[in-house]
């Protein structure tokens, strides 16, 4: 499938689980999702998966004591904090808890999917008018495996110097020259791209091959996706 | 009418001494000129000028002008420039905009209005140029540093342009691909002003030469003018290659044996490689792009395991890689260098004047060239003093003057008894013997000695 509508499916997909209030329909989506995720390499899509999941398990998790329904039956009654008031956990609270954590669950793997599947050229290509902001948008998706890419070379330059990173401080330590690089290498690729004659007016395109029917097909669906969740789910 | 002219041009970066001191040259259509003088010398940043991003995007203090091909650099951006102007910087890492090839390659076109079905044959013609069609689909963060260089090359040969200019652009490529892409360069008929540490290979393609020192234009001269000038004034700059010395008999240091790896699994980088190093010998990988030295050198260094066969290492390692941006992790130099001994700053003072970074000590590591970077990762490295030194292309950004500076570090570093591998094209540091990998390590198994 073309990138463009490939990108307008998930795109849907996303959004379809924002807008249904239905559990099982989010947790439907979520897992549709995390199945194309697995067409990934197994070596780059752990840490979209890991991001995407933990975010979705942290909110089921959290927020049945964070947030209070004075419905539902209760199924743990706990103590009283100042400010945040009772700890009680109930039916209504899990329900709801499930649902928004499936639905950033369900966000997180759609962009996982956009970033680890869809050939980002392509997109940007496609974009038309709107080409700039899709090349800004391509450049910060490959901002992820970049700085992965950067913290694997930083942990290597260490232990090249037989210095062991020991725990999660030892490795804290290379996220400020981790953002540092990547600030570094912004601006390196800005110029870059200036010297390529970005943003001149009068811009083409190199030819692409015509959408397919199935192509064509994956507009209808994003939106009528988007209408159903909305509508009836 | 000369297709650039320069005239009294002086610039200084914000709260830096000046960069160029009133340089003044003019570039005839046809011209190629190699750009040489030491690291920091401004070569950089006088072509960052003739590409209009000094004073657009860098800002500072910019007096005098720069004219290309009737554009004045003070009005025109760089943007407008480009098409007539191409450059290559000195980090492929840092200029790769798309994430396949062919993209990559066609993202200048586009941008330059080229006629849509005149795009992709250009592309190939470029990446052919410089002997990548193979690489048209793949993506660009699966590329080795050599390879990437060679993609940031057919991208400016794409634009067909009237000025090339070439910051360092063979650093990473093996032979062979250097006198590819000279070839192409040449065959281009463009203006091309080149700048690069390998003198001779620069000047066998240069018709003049201009040497900078300090900002200041200090020779601009016809080709064999400027080698005399060299061979007189600057004798390191014409020094042939170093020749192999003969290996020494020391205990073993590191022992490979059947060493076998590949990331993918229909791609082996390599198969069942036998090594032996011994204290006191400096042993140099050699082989083209791709061809497997730095997994070797990262095996060696105990930084990658071997899938197959046995890697034996007596005492200790240490291992610079390619990118000396990896090296900058803490807060001023003297840290840096401390951090692999301990915070010991006597020694890390010591190891940055072994380097002749001593002046550096308290500068933030980023805020120092891409050869000072180099030689402070050195620093960083070798202040443990590791039995074996395992170094990936370390003379990249270093000029012919640290170039042989180094090379007496190393045979010092060697004659204490311990052993040093490279992983190098440049036959420029000293070695007792050389090693040439293959493409493939099957078809040109290691051991097999290459002449020098």
């Amino acid at each position: 499938m073309s990138p463009g509508p490939a990108a307008l499916l998930l795109a849907a997909a996303g959004t379809a689980a924002l807008l249904a209030d239905r559990l099982w329909m989010v947790a439907l989506l979520t897992v549709v999702l995390l199945a194309v995720c697995l067409h990934a390499p197994a070596e780059r899509r752990g840490v979209y998966l890991f991001g995407a999941l933990s975010t979705g398990l942290g909110v089921l998790v959290l927020s049945p004591f964070l947030w209070s329904s004075p419905d539902g039956t209760i199924l743990w009654e706990g103590p009283t904090i100042p400010v945040l008031g009772p700890l009680d956990v109930t039916t209504t609270e899990l329900v709801e808890a499930a649902l928004n954590g499936f639905r950033l669950a369900a966000l997180g793997l759609a962009f996982a999917a956009y970033a680890l599947l869809l050939d980002h050229d392509r997109l940007v290509a496609a974009a038309g008018g709107a080409r700039r902001s899709a090349l800004a948008v391509a450049l910060a998706t490959r901002l992820v495996p970049s700085l992965e890419r950067d913290a694997v070379g930083l942990a290597e330059s260490v232990r090249g110097r037989g210095v062991r990173l020991e725990g999660a401080r030892g490795y804290a330590t290379l996220l400020s020259p981790l953002v540092a690089g990547s600030l570094e290498r912004a601006t390196s690729l800005a110029e870059a791209m200036e010297a390529r004659g970005f943003g001149r007016p009068g811009v083409t395109r190199a030819p692409r091959p015509p959408w397919s029917v199935r192509d064509r097909l994956a507009l209808p669906l994003a939106a009528l996706l988007v209408v159903v969740a909305a509508l009836w789910l | 009418m000369a297709l650039v002219a320069v005239d009294g041009l002086s610039f200084s970066y914000p709260s830096a001494p000046p960069a160029l001191r009133d340089v003044s040259l003019g570039l005839e259509p046809g011209e190629i000129v190699a750009l040489l003088g030491p690291s920091g010398s401004g070569k950089s940043t006088l072509i960052r000028a003739l590409a209009g991003l000094v004073p657009h995007f860098h800002g500072g203090r910019f007096a005098g002008r720069v004219v290309v091909a009737g554009l004045d650099t003070r009005r025109a951006r760089p943007a407008e420039l480009a098409g007539t102007v191409a450059t290559v910087f000195q980090d492929p890492e840092d200029q790769v905009i798309m994430t396949v090839v062919a993209n990559e390659v066609a993202f200048g076109l586009e941008n330059l209005g080229v006629a849509p079905r005149e795009i992709w044959p250009r592309v190939e013609r470029a990446l052919d140029s410089v002997d990548a069609l193979h690489l048209w689909g793949r993506k660009t963060t699966e590329l080795s540093g050599g390879e990437l260089q060679r993609v940031c090359l057919a991208s400016a040969l794409a634009l067909e342009p009237r000025l090339l200019l070439l910051d360092e652009p063979t650093s990473q490529l093996d032979p062979e691909a250097a006198a590819l892409f000279l070839a192409a360069v040449e065959r281009l008929g463009a203006t091309v002003v080149l700048s690069e540490h390998r003198v001779a290979r620069a000047l066998d393609l240069a018709t003049r030469a201009v040497f900078l020192d300090g900002g200041r234009l200090l020779l601009d001269a016809p080709r064999a003018e400027a080698a005399e000038w060299l061979s007189a004034e600057r004798p390191l700059y014409t020094r042939a290659c170093v020749e192999t010395t003969q290996a020494l008999s020391g205990e073993t240091v590191l022992a490979l044996s059947g060493v076998s790896f590949a990331y993918r699994e229909a791609l082996p980088v390599l198969d069942a490689v036998d090594l032996e190093l011994r204290r006191g010998e400096i042993v140099a990988l050699e082989g083209a792009n791709g061809s497997g030295k730095t997994t070797l050198a990262r095996i060696a260094a105990g930084l990658l395991e071997a899938q197959k066969g046995t890697v034996e290492l007596r005492g200790s390692a240490g291992y610079l890689s390619q990118d000396p941006g990896r090296y900058l992790v803490k807060e001023t130099a003297l840290e840096e260098v401390a951090l692999a001994v301990n915070r010991d700053e006597q020694k890390a003072r010591v190891a940055l004047d072994g380097v002749g970074l001593g002046w550096a000590a308290d500068r933030h590591p980023r805020d120092l060239s891409s050869g000072e970077r180099e030689r402070l990762a050195l620093a960083a490295v070798a202040v443990a003093e590791p039995d074996l030194l395992v170094l990936d292309e370390p003379t990249r950004g270093l000029d012919p003057e640290r170039k042989a500076a180094l090379g007496s570090w190393l045979q010092e570093y060697a004659a204490g008894g311990r052993a040093v591998l490279l992983a190098t094209h440049d036959r420029g540091l000293p070695a007792n013997r050389r090693i040439g990998l293959g493409v493939d390590s099957r078809h040109a198994p290691l051991g097999a000695r290459v002449g020098v």
